[in-house]
């Protein structure tokens, strides 16, 4: 089998690049009425829990989604300044934590653990 | 000029009559897939389907056929991706669905990636990704995955709900030069920047470059926690990774 010319594959990502630039410029604004975990069915492929969640439409089926697409859904993610203020805080908190942690060393600290990890 | 009837898989002559409406785009399509084996044509209907296993099948056995990889590109893959981006933009299909030809797609080209490793054709750098610990969202981190391969980078994907070990250990393995976090919750974006704390503390802070990203996360706050680079979306992510992976 032939070496792949680099250029030639080149032009080939070039294109998948496009392809997938568009897509995904679409699915931003596809976004903004639609839930992204929405399928083509109108089902929920998402793994949490969400209260446009509703029952399958049959018996072992995926839940459904009950969002009726009249709103942009995202304001619902929108972070609100008090939480971001939470979230910042917390942030703040962990550096200073470490830094603590850092100058003055613990010998009982646990070391990385290698071994929690995901099944 | 090529006809509709000169291509012979039955699912791309449907696919085609049914969610390509331009005219431009009908012609090409058609001008595409009646020159293709059909060997090629099975691989984009396996792809339009989101059936990863037999794009991985078809895609070896075009391979071991002596087909040549970029006609399995031109032919297979990104024919077949060329039609779920018009079914995409026609709303016919949504992000689920792409992400899973996204997926099929994928499953061909691990047969073309070592043609091209042993052509000496590097990947553009491998990047770790995962959503924090604590966060079940993935669809943002997917489609930076997504427009990652796309663009020639090697990705490993951890999948939601990682810890800081997870994303060490990978990065440690892997060698991974770039890693990428993304929180759909300002509850679980301060995880961001443990992760960074962690890094440090186990002396792994300087041997990758870390961007973060997802819809609560700010410029400021990438800053405020430590990392790398923040993106805003998928393609922003894929530019800061090749320019992190050259950092």
């Amino acid at each position: 089998m032939a070496d792949i010319d680099r250029e030639e594959f080149q032009k080939r990502l070039d294109r998948i690049s496009e392809l997938f630039g568009n897509m995904v410029t679409h699915a931003d604004a596809q976004a903004s009425t639609r839930c992204p975990y929405r399928n083509r069915f109108d089902q929920c492929t998402a793994k949490f829990h969400c209260r446009n969640q509703r029952p399958p439409a049959e018996a072992e089926g995926e839940l459904m989604c009950g969002h009726d697409g009249a709103f942009d859904y995202r304001a619902a993610w929108e972070t609100d300044p008090e939480s971001f203020e939470k979230a910042k805080a917390k942030i703040d908190k962990i550096k200073r934590e470490a830094a603590h942690r850092r100058a003055a060393p613990d010998d009982t600290a646990e070391p990385h653990d290698s071994e929690n990890q995901k099944p | 000029m090529a006809e509709l009837s000169d291509i012979q898989n039955e699912t791309i002559r449907d696919e085609i009559e049914e969610y390509i409406e331009r005219p431009a785009e009908i012609e090409r399509t058609i001008g595409i897939f009646a020159q293709a084996q059909p060997l090629m044509q099975r691989i984009a209907a396996a792809l339009l389907e989101g059936d990863h296993q037999l794009v991985d099948e078809l895609a070896q056995q075009a391979l071991n056929e002596g087909v040549e990889a970029l006609e399995v590109m031109d032919f297979g893959l990104i024919a077949g991706m060329g039609i779920v981006g018009i079914k995409f933009r026609e709303n016919f299909i949504f992000v689920p669905e792409v992400l899973a030809c996204a997926r099929a797609m994928k499953a061909g080209m691990a047969h073309i990636e070592p043609i091209l490793s042993a052509a000496g054709v590097e990947s553009q750098g491998l990047v770790v990704m995962g959503t924090v610990k604590g966060d079940l969202h993935d669809i943002g981190k997917n489609l930076c995955i997504m427009m990652l391969r796309g663009s020639g980078f090697e990705v490993v994907d951890l999948g939601v709900d990682t810890s800081a070990d997870e994303f060490m250990d990978a990065v440690e393995e892997h060698k991974a030069p770039v890693m990428g976090m993304s929180a759909l919750l300002t509850t679980t974006m301060p995880n961001m920047g443990k992760t960074i704390e962690a890094f440090i503390d186990a002396d792994l802070r300087d041997d990758v470059q870390i961007m973060v990203g997802g819809a609560p996360v700010t410029q400021e706050f990438a800053d405020d926690m430590g990392a790398d680079g923040y993106g805003k979306d998928a393609l922003a992510c894929v530019d800061l990774a090749k320019s992190l992976v050259k950092a």
